[in-house]
C-alpha cells in the first residue's frame, strides 16, 4: 500500500469511525427500546480500532523499509511520523483495543454505551495525530480533541456527584491550561513568523523575552495535563471517578501525551545550551516526592494509583530533562522505555483494581469506592486477578525481574552517564523514592494474600472472560519486559534519537 | 503596525486574560466560571489576530482564531451540560457543596 494513503487512513479511521459508532449505536439502542442484545457499538469500535491497527502496520514497515522519516502535508499543515510518532501510536492503539474488550463487561449494563466507545475512539485517533503533528497549532487541536473527549469520559457517570465534581475540576483546570498554550504559540508565532517546528528551529537563534514567556506558557499548559507537581489536584479524582478502562487510559496514556506535546513543542524553541531541561528536572523531584508522600496515605485503591502516577511521570521528567540539557541519549531512550511500560503496568493495575471494584460495588448497583480494606483476603476468590494486580503493584515498585525494575533502571543508568555531580544525587535520590514507594504498594499484596478474606469479597461476583484476556496479555507483557527489555528496544532507540535531534548539539 | 498599536493589544490581552483568571479564582458559581473561562479565551483569539496581522499572514491568524473559537464552544457545551447535570443531581451550582472528595 502506498504510504501516503496508508497515513492518511490511519489519521482518519479513527475520527470517521468515532461518529458512525455513535449513531449505529443510537439508531439500535432507540429501535429496540428493552432489548437484551448487545449493543453493536462495541463491536464496531473493536473493528476500528483494529483497521487503525493495520493502517498503521503499513506506515511502520515503510518507515523501517525506507529508514527514513515519513514526512506528509495536508495543504499547508505538515506531520511528522518519526520514533515518537511510532512508539505513541503503537501504545496507543495496543492499551486501547485491550481497554475496549475490557470494556465489553465493564460498561455492558450502563446505557449509553455507544457513547462511551465513541469518545474513546476519539480520544485514540486524537493521540494518534498528536504525536505526528508537527506544527504547533496543529498539535493544539489534537490536543484539545483529546481533552474534550477524556473530560466527557471522566464524567461519564453522570448522576454521581463524585464523578461530576471530578469532570467539572478537570474541565476548568484543562480548558485554562488550553487558553495558556494558544497565547503561548501566538507569542511565539509572533516572535519567529512560522509555526512549522522544524522551521521554527531553524529560525532562532538567540532566546528573547517573548520566547521565554511563550515556552513558560507552554510549560504551564501542558503542565496540568501532565500533572506537575503545584498543577497536579484534578488527577488524583478525575483517575479514581472516571471508568476503571478510562482510567487506565487517562493513567497510561494520556498524561504521558501531554508530556510529549510538551516536548515536541519546546524542540522547536529550545536552544542546544537550553535551561528549560532544567526545569523538568526539578519538577520531576518535586513529583516524585509529593507523588509518593500523598498516596502512602491515601484510603482509596483508585487514588493510591493515581498519585502514584504523579512520581512515575517524575522520572519521566527527569529523563527527558536530562535529555534536552545534558545531552543524556540514554537517559531519553531509558525515559520512553519507562513510559511505555508504565503504560502497560499502570494499566494493568487500573484494570485489575476495576475487576474488584466492579464486582464488589458496580454491578450490584453502588458506586462506592474501592477501600484499601475490601481487598483482605481477595486472592482466595479471585486468584488470577490478585496475582496479575500484585504483578502490576511489585513492577511499579520497581521489584526485579519485572518490567519496572527495567525501565527504572536504564533510565538512572542513563542519568548517571551524564557524570555530573547533581544528577547522581538526584539518581540516588530517584532510588530511595523507588523504595518509599514500596511502603504503598506491598501492603495491598500483603493484604491480598496473607489477610482472612472480608465479607464483601466472598460476595463478590466471578469475573467475566472479557476481563481476564486483557489482564492476561497485559500480564505476560510486564513479565516478558522484564526478562527480555531488548524485545522493545527495536522502538524505544528510534523513539529516543528522534527527540535528541531536537535537543542535541 | 506601529508600537503603539501593538502595545494596546497587548495590554487589552492581559487585561482580558486577568479578568478571566480572576473570575475564575474568586467566584463559586459553576455558570460564572464558565464564563471567566470565555473571557480568558476571547484574550487568547485576539491575540492570534494581532499576531497574524503583524507577520504579513492576517488569513492565518483569523483562521487559527476561528478555530479556537470552536474548540471554546465545544468546552462551554460541555461545561454547561456538566454545569445542568450538577444542578439535577446536587441540587446547587455552589461549586463548594460539590467539593467531597478529599485531597
Amino acid at each position: 500500500m502506498d504510504e501516503n494513503t496508508a497515513f492518511t487512513w490511519l489519521l482518519m479511521v479513527p475520527m470517521i469511525s468515532s461518529a458512525v459508532i455513535y449513531l449505529t449505536g443510537r439508531i439500535y439502542s432507540r429501535s429496540l427500546k428493552n432489548g437484551k442484545r448487545t449493543n453493536p457499538a462495541r463491536w464496531l469500535a473493536l473493528m476500528s480500532l483494529l483497521v487503525t491497527g493495520v493502517f498503521l502496520y503499513f506506515v511502520i514497515t515503510y518507515v523501517f523499509s525506507t529508514g527514513q522519516t515519513h514526512y506528509q502535508n495536508f495543504g499547508d499543515v505538515w506531520f511528522r511520523f518519526d520514533g515518537i510518532s511510532m512508539m505513541l501510536s503503537l501504545l496507543v492503539l495496543v492499551l486501547g483495543i485491550l481497554v475496549t474488550i475490557y470494556s465489553f463487561a465493564y460498561m455492558g449494563k450502563e446505557s449509553g454505551e455507544e457513547k462511551f466507545y465513541a469518545l474513546l475512539v476519539m480520544m485514540i485517533g486524537a493521540i494518534n495525530g498528536l504525536g505526528c503533528a508537527l506544527d504547533l497549532f496543529n498539535l493544539w487541536v489534537w490536543f484539545e480533541v483529546m481533552t474534550i473527549s477524556s473530560i466527557v469520559l471522566v464524567a461519564f457517570y453522570k448522576d454521581q456527584a463524585a464523578s461530576l465534581e471530578a469532570g467539572v475540576k478537570y474541565l476548568i483546570q484543562s480548558a485554562t491550561g488550553s487558553v495558556m498554550v494558544v497565547i503561548g504559540i501566538a507569542l511565539i508565532f509572533l516572535e519567529t513568523g512560522t509555526l512549522n517546528i522544524e522551521m521554527l528551529r531553524m529560525s532562532i537563534s538567540a532566546p528573547s523575552p517573548f520566547l521565554i514567556v511563550g515556552g513558560a506558557l507552554l510549560v504551564i499548559g501542558f503542565g496540568v495535563k501532565i500533572a506537575m507537581v503545584p498543577l497536579h489536584t484534578w488527577l488524583p479524582d478525575a483517575h479514581s471517578q472516571a471508568p476503571s478502562g478510562i482510567s487506565a487510559m487517562l493513567s497510561g496514556v494520556v498524561i504521558e501525551v501531554g508530556l510529549i506535546a510538551l516536548l515536541r513543542a519546546l524542540g522547536g524553541i529550545a536552544l542546544s545550551d537550553g535551561r528549560w531541561g532544567y526545569l523538568l528536572i526539578g519538577f520531576g523531584v518535586l513529583n516524585m516526592i509529593v507523588g509518593n508522600l500523598l498516596a502512602l496515605r491515601q484510603k482509596e485503591v483508585k487514588r493510591m494509583l493515581a498519585y502514584s502516577s504523579l512520581s512515575h511521570v517524575g522520572y519521566m521528567l527527569l529523563g527527558f530533562g536530562v535529555l534536552m540539557s545534558l545531552n543524556g541519549l540514554l537517559a531519553g531512550v531509558g525515559a520512553i522505555f519507562h513510559l511505555m511500560t508504565h503504560g502497560l503496568m499502570k494499566s494493568l493495575a487500573f484494570l485489575a483494581a476495576g475487576v474488584f471494584l466492579y464486582n464488589f460495588h458496580i454491578s450490584k448497583g453502588s458506586h462506592k469506592a474501592l477501600v484499601l480494606d475490601d481487598l483482605n483476603g481477595a486472592s482466595k476468590k479471585y486468584p488470577f486477578t490478585a496475582f496479575a494486580f500484585s504483578v502490576a503493584l511489585l513492577s511499579l515498585s520497581g521489584l526485579p525481574p519485572l518490567a519496572g525494575f527495567m525501565s527504572k533502571w536504564q533510565l538512572l543508568a542513563g542519568v548517571v552517564q551524564t557524570q555530573n555531580t547533581i544528577m547522581i544525587i538526584v539518581v540516588i535520590f530517584a532510588g530511595l523514592m523507588s523504595v518509599l514507594s514500596l511502603g504503598y504498594y506491598a501492603p495491598l499484596v500483603n493484604r491480598m494474600y496473607r489477610k482472612e478474606p472480608a465479607d464483601i469479597v466472598m460476595e463478590g461476583k466471578s469475573v467475566s472472560i472479557w476481563m481476564y484476556i486483557p489482564m492476561a496479555l497485559l500480564t505476560l507483557a510486564v513479565v516478558v519486559l522484564g526478562f527480555v527489555p531488548s524485545i522493545l528496544y527495536w522502538l524505544t532507540g528510534p523513539a529516543g534519537y528522534s527527540l535528541f535531534i531536537f535537543f542535541g548539539q | 503596525m506601529n508600537i503603539s498599536t501593538s502595545m494596546i493589544v497587548l495590554i487589552a490581552v492581559i487585561g482580558l486574560f486577568g479578568v478571566g483568571l480572576y473570575c475564575l479564582l474568586i467566584t463559586r458559581n459553576l455558570i460564572r466560571l464558565l464564563v471567566g473561562l470565555q473571557i480568558m479565551v476571547k484574550g487568547a483569539m485576539l491575540v492570534l489576530v494581532f499576531v497574524g496581522q503583524s507577520q504579513g499572514q492576517p488569513s492565518l491568524g483569523q483562521s487559527m482564531a476561528l478555530t479556537v473559537i470552536v474548540a471554546d464552544t465545544i468546552v462551554a457545551v460541555v461545561g454547561l451540560a456538566l454545569a445542568v447535570q450538577v444542578k439535577r443531581n446536587v441540587g446547587t451550582l455552589d461549586i463548594a457543596d460539590i467539593s467531597k472528595l478529599k485531597r
